[in-house]
């Protein structure tokens, strides 16, 4: 267990927009940012937006570095900050948070000390159509004294929830849309810079 | 690898056939020859052209490689009964056939019936011990299973033979990022850069590579191939100019005190801050205030 004690909270459009990231590049591993803030009770890491990242050539520095220099700046200014990492791997068998994962989260902890990162929990995804799951189908780690990334498990506690417990049929609804069609990550905007990663008017 | 052309291209005919404006065909025809992996698409458009007697008898002896296209895209969808049933036309059509032999491999493997699937390649192999298709299915093979050690053994040892195929090293340079080997990586794009030096795409992998290395040498390198990578664009790779933003700011902050480095670096650095403020002003304006406080934190820590 984390020795923060906090919990964690991710707001639906936070959510979604990862999950439909992960689901437009199936092949590859893909990546992305969490953004938020801690409570006012100073209880819970509310995570507000997220920004997709890459879905191609993730441990390399140079397009990690300029996104999250530019992701900072701009959700600063809406009094924002950087408070996580998400991470979905590459194949749909592997479940463990890797090494690039955790060197990732080791980098944006510089940020947010207490940030959390979300592995995407792939056969939950896969059996979301069946099973009615509630809650999301990702997993939270955080880093112990020790700074090593620990799992975070799945009990009573609900250290980690969803904000909207409607979630997943929201996400189905759009996942039956083919709406991860619709997704700029940064990889995309550094391609063509006309591409918005805030995807704004995806929900719409 | 596909050039921007080519890609606007693709999508263009993509669009075009999905919206019922015809030209499927000629669409799978192009991502045949740019051998990009469209499987949803071939599957859809594919299938609607073989399930149809008329179309499929027009294409002549072109329905065979339509079959095989289909075939591989189905597979790729995990749609095992389509795959199944065009390679049971095309065995019946090829009797004797090694390509055919191939994709029923192709078909184990997209099972998940692993050994079955290496067992087929190694006895095809066999007969064509040269077949370069069934090394690589061996590798994605390995690669799948998460063998990465064995996948890299693999194509290390394919490399040897068939040095001169440049997917397989950057195949391989990629495999040896994920594991985050970024020297092994670099060696590949190395390989690339010398047998193909007008390709912007691999000096820019080989600079990102270099710059995650780090140190001194490794980022004044990078440098010189963002440079580069520049200079085959004609200035338009957005990679490119941020890149040499990152290193000239990298640089200075490990060379504090040594002015003929920074008057240097700096004019490239501030040219590339001037391209990128343009390009944003014009094509991402909202984006315009972040970027610039950006660069301007880049160049004041050089």
């Amino acid at each position: 267990m984390g020795s923060n004690g906090l919990r964690y909270e991710i707001a639906q459009n936070a959510y979604i927009k990862l999950v439909l990231h992960s689901l437009k590049h199936p092949t590859s591993a893909v990546n992305g940012i969490l953004i938020g803030r801690i409570s006012p009770s100073n209880d819970v890491v509310e995570i507000a937006d997220s920004v997709p990242l890459f879905h191609s050539h993730i441990p390399l520095l140079p397009q990690l570095e300029i996104s999250l220099i530019l992701i900072e700046e701009y959700f600063s200014a809406k009094g924002l900050n950087i408070v996580g990492y998400f991470h979905a791997n590459e194949r749909s068998d592997d479940s463990e948070l890797g090494g690039v994962a955790k060197n990732i989260g080791d980098h944006i902890c510089r940020y947010f000390p207490q940030a959390g990162v979300l592995l995407l929990d792939n056969k939950k995804l896969d059996a979301l159509k069946k099973s009615k799951e509630r809650s999301a189908i990702m997993q939270l780690y955080v880093r112990d004294t020790s700074k090593n990334w620990k799992l975070v498990p799945s009990d009573a506690n609900n250290r980690f929830s969803l904000k909207e417990p409607s979630a997943n049929v929201v996400l189905l609804d759009y996942i039956a849309s083919e709406k991860w069609n619709g997704i700029v990550d940064f990889d995309d905007h550094l391609d063509d810079i006309s591409k918005d990663w805030l995807n704004p008017g995806l929900f719409n | 690898m596909v050039t921007k052309t080519e890609e606007t291209q693709l999508n263009r005919l993509e669009n075009q056939v999905d919206n019922g404006g015809g030209g499927a065909w000629e669409y799978l025809c192009l991502v045949r020859k740019l051998k990009v992996r469209r499987s949803e698409k071939v599957l859809k458009h594919g299938l609607s052209i073989l399930n149809d007697p008329k179309q499929r008898s027009s294409l002549g002896s072109d329905e065979w490689t339509l079959y095989e296209q289909v075939a591989v895209a189905a597979m790729d969808c995990q749609c095992l009964d389509v795959a199944k049933d065009c390679t049971k036309v095309l065995r019946k059509r090829f009797p004797e056939s090694k390509r055919v032999g191939r994709l029923e491999a192709m078909l184990l493997e997209a099972k998940g019936s692993w050994e079955l699937a290496e067992k087929a390649y190694a006895s095809l192999l066999e007969d064509s011990p040269l077949d370069q298709a069934i090394h690589k299915r061996r590798v994605a093979m390995a690669k799948a299973q998460g063998n990465i050690s064995v996948a890299i053994d693999w194509l290390n040892k394919y490399l040897e033979t068939f040095m001169a195929d440049h997917d397989a090293w950057r195949e391989l340079a990629e495999i040896y990022v994920s594991l985050q080997m970024y020297k092994q990586a670099a060696f590949c794009y190395e390989e690339l850069i010398l047998s193909q030096p007008t390709v912007p795409l691999y000096h820019l992998a080989y600079a990102d590579v270099l710059y995650t290395l780090g140190g001194l040498e490794n980022l004044q390198t990078a440098k010189k191939y963002y440079a580069s990578t520049i200079d085959l664009t004609g200035g338009k790779n957005t990679r490119a100019l941020f890149g040499i933003c990152l290193c000239t700011s990298a640089i200075t902050q490990l060379t504090k005190g040594k002015s003929k480095e920074e008057k240097e670096g700096s004019q490239l650095q501030s040219l590339a801050a001037k391209v990128l403020e343009k390009d944003y002003k014009q094509r991402a304006p909202d984006k315009l205030p972040q970027l610039t406080t950006a660069l301007k934190s880049l160049t004041l820590s050089s």
